[in-house]
């Protein structure tokens, strides 16, 4: 490991987290000062953009250093915002049996919808773009629809360029909804098609009845298709493999699967020992998500690198992509040093990454499959649960 | 004592003790209103025909213990008294001292049943049996005559029920939720995977959460609480733990419970029938899929996040505050 990011001073659990949602972000984006500071170290954390106000991305930054205006400009090679990225190429795999090739990493939407501003995402777009990733994943949930519209913006003149992915967000409800869902998707994201359509966190133990059952989700994945609206079809999920492999068991051919994948799942409820292989059996695409756990959990406690992290999940066999939420340049930046350098992992880094995993094997690094923090508000309510004001985790 | 009328008696697995079929939760007493309230509560039960008293070494930071003491005083040879102890895969001497602050406050020499608490996370097993685990602890108070029989409890995944079991401990009893969510919820059924298992072993089973712990099926009009009441102490356990705070919800469980009859299979079908829509994804049973129901103690011991809007949490902060009450209210 030639970096470690989670260097004492990140030594910042509080003992109560009352936004655990934001650790993560405050974490990283913490982390990628530091080490960006480390490698330029003139480089400014603001970013300021022609049209508007400058805006700060670390309470932290010296705001006197300043950077150039930032000229959006598409593709553009070199400097963006803040930081600087010497060009290179994410390396790309195939992308199960669709004939696709993607990158070995790609930007999560969740994240993306989150980050400061629209200009902030077109920055991180165009700069992932430009190194060859080329996944962006989104959902019809997320930020109530604006996580859509800023990657259709930030997309704009660039769309062939992207494997485009949105998830519907039904959770048990029936074809119709999940039509109108595809339209505002295919609206808010400026196109006439996604190229992967999943349907979105399968996370309770009902939901693959309800996606089965007629007139239900799956029917309007097949009409999509039809339409010419999706390419390939997908589910995602991180709850229980026994989840997963009902929805596969049933018969449905899906063209991708999307799951968690990390040292410690292996250990825990393992999506990697028991849907993987039949994913891969079934030349499906993976994507895999939580290689931090979610939130960062696993690193703000040092029990794993973002380094570890991330070349765990890139290095496992049969994964296609590995889906990272990222929220600010300074964290695609950390990201992209950690792919610069990135070597798959050997069969024995891997089988010492789960054996340091194992001893976490109560589930704590994983609180999406042993908690509620990771189910949307609208899947709770779809299915009787509290809040997340209620019911934290 | 056994006229018509009375809480049925049952034997607690393979020995001859006999617990009423109705057992008194700990937790409730701790959060009665006052301490006159909580000892009228415990003499009302008692006289009612309640011989098995549940509490815990963690709830309510100690009052419930300090308050069922209180309760039971001159009266501790009427009750089948059981405590719990709160290691959460921690070492065994934390259990022998948890053990005698149980004692003083339950002003007791002994406890009648001393469980281990909460055995949720899936490396309990392991760390419960480990060389250094509560194990050792249970085997010495044991020996020691400060408990006469031990067990464990558990609120969230049947499969760590039977790993625990798996790892040969001799066991008197064992404590899981059971209503009819738990009857139809397959995976996550404490009924169809544990229960079947207990009383092959003779392995006293006991059961909890008879409405769901806060009656929220009450509440949206699913059952009545008495439909779920009877639907657990229809199932074959030794009794059903259930709380009361209040003297109306004490005589509720009590008119179920005296003279009580268990319902017949084809009830019980029907009961669980209706269940079964809303017990799939667990809606009911968020013991089971979330961490609503895990006491910081045990959050903390597995590194999990505590949540500040839990009443256990805002307990453990304010334990050491001066506010002139012996416990945090």
């Amino acid at each position: 490991m030639k970096k470690n990011f989670a260097g004492s001073d990140m030594n910042m659990t509080p003992a109560v987290n009352t936004q655990p949602e934001l650790s993560r972000r405050r974490f990283l984006q913490a982390a990628a000062v530091t080490s960006v500071s480390s490698v330029v170290p003139t480089a400014a954390v603001v970013l300021e953009t022609p049209a508007s106000h400058a805006q700060e991305i670390h309470p932290k930054a010296n705001a006197s250093v300043r950077a150039l205006p930032n000229p959006i400009i598409p593709n553009f090679q070199g400097e963006y915002g803040s930081s600087s990225m010497p060009g290179f190429q994410v390396p790309k795999r195939p992308m199960g049996s669709t004939g696709l090739q993607v990158s070995i990493l790609g930007m999560g939407g969740f994240h993306l919808g989150a980050a400061l501003s629209q200009d902030v995402v077109n920055d991180m777009v165009a700069k992932a773009l430009d190194h060859g990733i080329n996944f962006f994943d989104n959902a019809w949930e997320y930020q109530g629809g604006a996580g859509e519209e800023r990657l259709g913006i930030a997309l704009k003149g660039k769309r062939n360029q992207a494997i485009l992915v949105t998830g519907v967000c039904t959770y048990g409800r029936k074809k119709d909804v999940a039509m109108r869902m595809l339209e505002d998707s295919l609206t808010r994201l400026q196109t006439d098609h996604v190229d992967v359509w999943q349907v979105h966190d399968v996370i309770y133990y009902n939901d693959p009845e309800l996606a089965y059952q007629v007139d239900g989700v799956l029917e309007a994945l097949t009409a999509a298709k039809q339409q010419g609206k999706v390419r390939f079809v997908g589910f995602t999920g991180h709850k229980n493999p026994s989840i997963h492999l009902d929805m596969l068991d049933r018969g449905f051919h899906f063209d991708t699967v999307q799951m968690p994948i990390n040292p410690f799942d292996p250990s825990f409820r393992s999506f990697e020992r028991s849907v993987l292989p039949v994913a891969v059996q079934k030349s499906m695409a993976v994507f895999s998500i939580k290689s931090m756990s979610g939130s960062g959990e696993s690193i703000v406690r040092g029990a794993l690198t973002p380094t570890e992290a991330l070349s765990y999940a890139m290095s496992v066999p049969g994964v296609s992509t590995t889906v990272s939420g990222m929220n600010s340049v300074e964290v695609l930046d950390q990201n992209l040093e950690i792919l610069r350098d990135f070597k798959p992992l050997a069969e024995e880094q891997m089988a010492a990454l789960r054996e340091h995993g194992r001893q976490f094997n109560d589930g704590r690094y994983e609180l999406y499959k042993t908690t509620v923090k990771y189910e949307s508000d609208l899947g709770r309510a779809q299915h009787g649960f509290p809040s997340s004001m209620e019911l934290p985790a | 004592m056994e006229t018509k009328g009375s809480i049925p008696l049952r034997r607690f697995g393979k020995t001859d003790v006999e617990i009423s079929a109705l057992g008194s939760g700990g937790h409730h007493i701790g959060v009665t209103k006052d301490e006159k309230t909580a000892v009228e509560l415990v003499h009302t039960a008692l006289d009612g025909g309640v011989t098995f008293y549940d509490c815990c070494w963690e709830y309510c930071r100690g009052k419930a213990e300090d308050w069922l003491g209180k309760g039971l005083k001159g009266r501790r040879d009427k009750a089948f008294l059981m405590t719990k102890v709160c290691t959460h895969g921690r070492d065994g001497t934390l259990a022998t001292d948890m053990l005698e602050q149980s004692l003083r406050r339950l002003q007791t020499d002994h406890i009648d049943l001393w469980q281990i608490h909460g055995v949720g996370f899936a490396n309990d097993p392991d760390l419960f049996i480990r060389p250094g685990g509560a194990a050792e602890a249970l085997v010495k108070a044991k020996k020691e005559g400060k408990v006469r029989f031990v067990g464990f409890t558990g609120h969230k995944d049947p499969e760590v029920h039977l790993a625990m079991l798996n790892t040969g401990f001799p066991f008197d009893a064992v404590q899981m939720p059971l209503n009819p969510f738990d009857g139809t919820f397959h995976q996550f059924s404490f009924e169809q995977k544990v229960l079947p298992v207990l009383k092959q072993r003779g392995i006293a089973a006991l059961g909890m959460k008879p409405i769901c712990g806060r009656a929220e099926p009450v509440k949206k009009g699913v059952f009545t609480a008495q439909e779920m009441l009877r639907y657990a102490m229809s199932l074959p356990v030794t009794t059903t733990i259930t709380g009361f705070s209040d003297m109306d919800i004490l005589k509720q469980n009590l008119e179920v419970a005296q003279g009580f009859t268990p319902l017949s299979g084809t009830e019980m079908q029907a009961l669980r029938d209706r269940a079964r829509r809303y017990a799939a994804d667990g809606r009911f049973e968020p013991y089971k899929v979330s961490l609503q129901f895990d006491n910081p103690e045990a959050r903390m011991a597995h590194d999990f996040p505590i949540d500040m809007q839990q009443i256990e949490t805002r307990e453990l902060v304010a334990e050491t505050q001066n506010t002139g009450w012996p416990f945090p209210s």
